[in-house]
């Protein structure tokens, strides 16, 4: 690796490594939650006594 | 250059260490698939060829993340550079393995009956703009291609071909597919997986290898600040191996090799004539300091290769001050003469 080789690589690689850890980072912000179980999950006592609205 | 110079070929050494690669392939995939299939059973074919999906991508990604550590990890140790030499073989299995996990995502949509719709994804998304969504196979065919450039151009015919400079400027590319690949996943796999391992894996990986490099980088920074009156300290003539060669790294960046021949004490630049080979890694064979890769060889007193060859390196001012050797970082015109003796 020639000396103009390593400050291509000093300066390619952090560059790269800042981007790639935002992108890392927004898509794991941004990644959806996981899916909670279909109706079975029980309803919490102030749910219980709260009457449905009507529609 | 050597009068007995080959061409580096097959030997038993390459033949090992290509069978433990394929082997550990093998192995990965096998235990991944067999793993996979016993905690959920794929319910059909295409359901085995996604489960073969994953097992290959993550073989494919966990080996270009071995190849990337590599580097970094023979400059904080020699133990490692038995990896160095054979990494090319790696990089290029790396792209087969990769090639089958594109070729299985292909294969997929081939037997769902939906191969239009992989068309359409690649040529006509309207989710180019967007981040999440953005179509992870374009990013996966990315990195796929460059990973063929790199392993298409991995012989030394190549090397000779495009020369020094250029190929190694081109294999950096590397670097651009790792981080393709990182985001290929993140926006992919780990998009629709919910469970944790998967971030974790991923992300563990990228700190490790970009960890490396940095540790790598920090303790080349303080060898380079080791150094009096701007001679770099190399140590004790007894600290360098007889017929071999202690790397040691100017402020510039430079690499310098300090060889020891019984009592003579010479510094030669790092990179070999030839094919820019780390010369510091090699020994001195028949008073000559020989290089790795393919055997090109120079005297010690002066950088020159002998007659009739006409190959000549820089080499630097050494000094032993306190019992300590030291050197220069200035390199000096190629060829001359700048050993000394320590007798």
């Amino acid at each position: 690796m020639t000396r103009g080789h390593r400050r291509v690589h000093r300066l390619l690689w952090p560059l790269l490594a800042v981007v790639v850890a935002l992108g890392f980072t927004m898509a794991l912000v941004k990644r959806p939650p996981p899916e909670q179980p279909a109706d079975s999950a029980p309803k919490t006592r102030v749910d219980a006594l709260t009457p449905e609205p009507t529609k | 250059m050597s009068v007995g110079f080959q061409a580096v070929q097959w030997n038993r050494r390459k033949i090992i260490y290509d069978t433990i690669l394929i082997a550990g392939v093998v192995l990965f995939v096998g235990t991944f698939m067999t793993g996979g299939a016993l905690r959920n059973p794929p319910a059909d074919y295409a359901a085995w060829i996604g489960l073969r999906i994953k097992a290959l991508g993550t073989c494919a990604f966990t080996m270009l993340t071995i190849i990337l550590v590599i580097g970094p990890l023979t400059r904080l140790s020699p133990r490692f550079l038995p990896l160095l030499y054979n990494r090319r073989h790696f990089g290029v299995l790396t792209f087969f393995v990769a090639l089958a996990h594109a070729y299985s995502v292909v294969d997929w949509f081939g037997v769902q009956g939906a191969m239009s719709d992989l068309v359409t994804e690649m040529t006509n998304n309207p989710k180019f703009a967007q981040f999440i969504g953005f179509p992870i196979k374009a990013l996966g065919l990315t990195g796929l291609s460059i990973l063929f450039l790199l392993a298409a151009t991995s012989h030394d015919f190549w090397l000779a071909f495009l020369t020094p400079r250029v190929w190694k400027a081109l294999h950096m590319l590397l670097y651009v597919a790792y981080g393709v690949l990182v985001m290929h996943v993140a926006l992919g796999v780990m998009q629709e997986d919910q469970r944790i391992h998967i971030p974790l894996l991923l992300g563990g990986s990228f700190a490790l290898v970009t960890g490396l490099h940095l540790a790598a980088a920090w303790r080349e920074r303080d060898a380079a600040h080791a150094s009096r009156d701007n001679w770099i300290v190399v140590g004790a003539p007894e600290s360098i191996r007889d017929k071999r060669a202690r790397i040691v790294v100017a402020p510039d960046g430079e690499r310098i090799a300090v060889f020891r021949d019984g009592d003579q004490i010479g510094a030669l630049t790092n990179l070999c004539a030839h094919q820019n080979g780390p010369l510091g890694e090699g020994c001195i064979i028949n008073g000559l300091v020989t290089c790795p890769w393919h055997g090109y060889e120079y005297r010690l007193a002066d950088g020159c290769a002998p007659p009739p060859f006409t190959e000549k390196l820089a080499t630097y001012q050494v000094r032993l001050r306190d019992g300590v050797i030291e050197v220069d970082p200035v390199a000096l015109a190629p060829g001359t003469p700048a050993s000394i003796r320590i007798a």
